[in-house]
């Protein structure tokens, strides 16, 4: 059976090393985290469920990610346990997602990358060494008055080199692993 | 006459609500006897049942509630009936499973099966009637939100949402002149957050005229929660201009024109509502702080306790939230570092409720969290093992369980220098039977055994808060339970081990539905007095808004400790008469003027209902509400409320761990901070050596300036656990004369002249006292 108590997990720091990423894409095909960085400055990996509503609001800052940072690798990660590639690839079709999706759905990365939540996004630096960790933002709407945002920031203070102001952000949204999603289902 | 009648009606729910009770014993007396004869006893679920319902009456309940969800879902695309079947034979084959293993039992499921449908139905008629008796007419539109959000609950926390919504949307599609879908589209995206969809659906909905004002009006909640508060206050105006009298209509004009900085020209006068509420004059003045230190974290956040998990000196704050815990190290100078990742708590999803408690007495406070609350979860204790980690030792304390606990709150009941656990079990969704609450001895060597029946702590309705304290001055901790959906109950402590029931003798049990609680000695005439919050309509809470007051009898509860086994309401003589929808609460004296002040923090589940936190500040005589005056936000959602001095300053920080039950609203941890302190104080932190090891039940007495004020140190009490750390506030007083303390172990003793403005030590049996940290400045 799933663990539905994660053990006591190693700490991680920002700097610390992260494990490479070694996953197929839902659009087929593999993705690993360290050749995506060969040819970039660094690397947003992303944690992300086609079941979170959390997560539906960044489709379209998702989709323009790479146009709008070709120096940064995105690699989303669809975490959650018991989300199959067959329904992230129906998500796919429906919300017109074209960022790239690696499907993780054993937990195993999340689990090497302590991440709990989606979404939830990691910025590591060429070496992979971890510069930044939390949420893409605030969750309020970029018209509100209150909207803040945690990665554009993050993204900016680490292209021009300097010390970032945040590297370490709240986060929120639907647990990856929990024993709710193994019983029943409720509905049909 | 009226007095006759309301007797006469008093007494026809309470001798129908005993018939309920008394036919729901006979029947469970019977199952028990059949369960006995066929070797069927319902085991006690040490976890989740993945595989298959483990017992009938559980099979049934999740029948019952299967059944009930699809009804509610299926009907918006023709597929209604089969989908009904369907879930009821794939529940029927499930609950089949948990007595097929035994030939005795299936030979009597014809008998069983019945009685096990029938004691489902009188505990669920046992809670209409207890609805109906507290809001007559209007329960029923009460009890269908509350139904909707018990039976969303699964639906979201399995994350089903996305497909129910994939099944809205096709139908919109397939049936566009289906009004209703297209409304029922838009409350469904707010919930999951998609508020601009939710607005769009909703505009769709209000072209529909028998649909219209509703969906105007669900449009202004969702414009408002994507900041277009021009378009929310347009909407609540033209849903309000077609149906004046829509109350939350109203309320979310007040809070969108807030926004814009006063009602637009726009807005006819005869709309323009003020509310009178929170007003009070006060010197206190709040900033809000939570960015500014480093608690602004985000995430659902449930309940909350600030201790010092490390030793440093300083007090740390946990927040127990949906996705995983949050522990905040305090850095000393009044700014937190995020220490979760690598605690072990950090991956506690779907927690609720924290309670801090030394449990192994070895200097370490440890935690114990529940999860979900509303719907059964796993519980965990984590052991401090002093390095910044903690350790799942749930199993090894023995302590398993799988039930709907809303509250666990610490207490060494037996006084034998270890601390107790109590565990509450709530509601456990529409259909779910009530798991009996559990008490825990502790058994000094890390484990726990489960004495419940043995103490007698036995009630058929949920329990929702629960608060430790001894009202009679015995030196043994009693136990009030509050129920949300069901008689509050007091347990007498005979010190014997075993508990006596004294609730209706007592005079606490009067139906209200019941939220957190806490004991308080707010006259501090050396009696434990009993505060009770509790819920209401949301429409109760708006008239308290508008009006300043609520409907009468609807208020929190303040129980005064007649000193002779009973109490009274006071409290409307003590000026409290609004109705809040509170979820979590405590008190503290936030002005050091040297009287306890009560914080709420207020809401509820659906997306709508939200309600500012409130102070309300007490002068020794009312209770005065000071919420807008103080600067408190006009708008949350407020679980875990908790009261602290973060910066050993002698401020009293108010901390509110904020979030809603649906996807949409992860709101951020909040943190308000006085501008200025507004009296002197003292802090004490206690350390048991006989007793147990955070004093908890320790009673402390103050004397200053020729007042005695009193204080209990508390192991808990719902959402949010206050500190240990004992705050007092003396004024203008600049000399101290005593402080008393009597020891759970029944050691008393007497501090001399401790200084003022500085946070102290005492340990127990050891003379004097250590000075921890001292105040900058003085006052007065």
């Amino acid at each position: 059976m799933v663990s539905y108590f994660p053990r006591v997990g190693p700490t991680q720091s920002i700097g610390d090393v992260m494990p490479d990423v070694q996953l197929p894409l839902v659009a087929g095909g593999g993705v690993t985290l360290s050749g995506r960085l060969r040819e970039r400055r660094g690397a947003v990996v992303l944690f992300w469920s086609a079941g979170c509503a959390h997560c539906v609001r960044y489709d379209g800052y998702l989709n323009s990610f790479e146009q709008r940072h070709p120096d940064i690798a995105l690699i989303a990660v669809a975490a959650r346990r018991t989300e199959t590639i067959d329904q992230i690839r129906l998500t796919v079709a429906e919300r017109g997602l074209d960022f790239p999706l690696a499907y993780g759905g054993d937990a195993g990365t999340a689990t090497a990358w302590i991440a709990p939540q989606t979404p939830r996004a990691y910025l590591v630096d060429r070496d992979r060494a971890l510069v930044y960790r939390g949420a893409i933002d605030n969750y309020k709407y970029e018209t509100d008055p209150a909207h803040a945002a945690y990665l554009e920031p993050a993204l900016n203070d680490f292209r021009h080199g300097r010390p970032l102001a945040r590297p370490d952000t709240p986060s929120f949204g639907c647990a990856i692993e929990s024993v709710y999603y193994l019983l029943p289902k409720i509905t049909r | 006459m009226t007095d006759a009648a309301d007797v006469l009606r008093r007494w026809s729910w309470s001798a129908l609500e005993m018939g309920l009770l008394g036919m729901s014993a006979a029947l469970r007396t019977t199952q028990d006897g059949i369960g006995a004869l066929t070797g069927g006893v319902s085991p006690r679920l040490t976890g989740p049942p993945v595989e298959r319902a483990p017992d009938l009456d559980r099979g049934t309940s999740e029948l019952v509630n299967r059944v009930s969800r699809v009804a509610m879902y299926a009907p918006v695309d023709g597929g209604g009936r089969a989908a009904i079947v369907s879930a009821a034979m794939e529940s029927a084959r499930n609950l089949l499973a948990a007595v097929s293993t035994n030939p005795r039992r299936v030979a009597t499921l014809p008998i069983q099966l019945p009685l096990s449908f029938a004691t489902l139905g009188l505990q669920e008629a046992l809670r209409l009637v207890y609805g109906l008796q507290i809001l007559g007419g209007s329960a029923p539109s009460f009890i269908a939100e509350i139904a909707e959000v018990f039976l969303d609950g699964p639906v979201y926390l399995q994350l089903e949402y996305m497909t129910q919504l994939r099944r809205l949307q096709a139908h919109v599609r397939a049936a566009p002149e289906d009004g209703a879908a297209w409304h029922e589209l838009g409350r469904y995206c707010m919930k999951c957050g998609m508020y601009h969809d939710a607005a769009a659906a909703l505009t769709v909905a209000a072209g529909f005229p028998a649909l219209r004002a509703s969906s105007l009006s669900q449009r202004a909640v969702a414009n408002y929660r994507a900041a277009r508060y021009a378009d929310a206050v347009r909407d609540a105006v033209d849903s309000l201009t077609l149906e004046p009298h829509q109350p939350r209509a109203h309320y979310w004009l007040w809070l969108a024109a807030g926004h814009l900085g006063g009602y637009p020209p726009t807005v006819p006068p005869a709309l323009r509502v003020e509310m009178a509420a929170g007003r009070g004059e006060t010197a206190l003045r709040y900033d809000s702080v939570a960015s500014e230190v480093g608690l602004d974290k985000t995430g659902e956040g449930r309940g909350i306790a600030v201790f010092d998990y490390d030793g440093d000196g300083h007090l740390d704050v946990l927040v127990a939230a949906s996705g995983g815990c949050s522990l905040f190290h305090n850095n000393g100078d009044g700014t937190f570092t995020d220490r979760s990742v690598g605690s072990g708590i950090d991956t506690c999803v779907s927690s609720f409720a924290v309670t801090v408690g030394d449990y192994d007495g070895d200097g370490k406070p440890d935690v114990f969290i529940t999860r979900q609350g509303f719907l059964e979860g796993a519980s965990v204790l984590y052991r401090n093992n002093g390095d910044g980690t903690f350790t799942d030792v749930t199993a090894a304390a023995g302590l398993s369980g799988w039930m709907s606990t809303f509250c666990a709150n610490w207490a060494d009941y037996d006084c034998d220098g270890h601390l107790d656990l109590f565990v509450g079990s709530n509601l456990n969704g529409l259909f779910g039977r009530k798991v009996p609450d559990r008490l825990f001895r502790n058994n000094g060597d890390g484990t726990f055994t489960d004495v419940t029946a043995a103490a007698g702590i036995l009630t058929p309705w949920s329990t929702i808060g629960a608060a430790w304290g001894d009202f009679d001055n015995d030196g043994y901790p009693d136990l009030f339970l509050s129920s949300a959906f069901g008689r509050s109950q007091l347990f007498h402590n005979n010190g014997d081990g075993t508990f006596t029931n004294v609730s209706a003798e007592a005079g606490i049990d009067a139906p209200c539905f019941g939220s957190v609680a806490f004991w308080c000695d707010y006259d501090d005439d050396g009696w434990l007095d009993l505060v009770q919050y509790v819920w209401c309509e949301h429409e109760d809470m708006l008239q308290s808004l508008r009006e300043g007051a609520g409907p009468a009898d609807r208020a929190l509860r303040i129980f005064h400790n007649n000193r002779n086994g009973t109490f009274t309401n006071v409290s409307a003589d003590l000026g409290v008469t609004e109705c809040w929808g509170s979820m979590s609460g405590n008190a503290a004296d936030l002005d050091n003027d040297g009287y306890v002040d009560l914080v709420l923090g207020n809401g509820g589940p659906q997306v709508a209902t939200c309600g500012p936190p409130l102070v309300l500040q007490f002068d020794g005589r009312r209770f005065r509400n000071v919420t807008f005056t103080a600067g408190l936000p006009r708008f949350g959602k407020s679980h875990g409320a908790t009261i602290a001095d973060l910066a050993g300053d002698g401020r009293l920080h108010i901390l509110l761990a904020s979030g809603g039950f649906y996807p949409a609203e992860p709101m951020p941890l909040e943190v308000y901070r006085p501008r200025a302190r507004l009296g002197n104080y003292l802090n004490l932190r206690l350390t048991g050596v006989r007793s147990n090891r955070d004093a908890i039940g320790a009673r402390v007495r103050l004397v200053a300036g020729g007042r005695t004020q009193h204080r209990l140190v508390s192991g808990g009490s719902g959402f949010g656990s206050l500190p240990l750390e004992q705050h007092f506030g003396v004024g203008a007083a600049t000399s101290l004369e005593a402080v008393e303390i009597d020891w759970p172990s029944r050691a008393r003793q007497r501090i001399v002249n401790p200084p003022v403005n500085a946070t102290i030590g005492v340990v127990e049996g050891v003379e004097g006292f250590t000075v921890i940290r001292r105040a900058d400045d003085h006052l007065g």
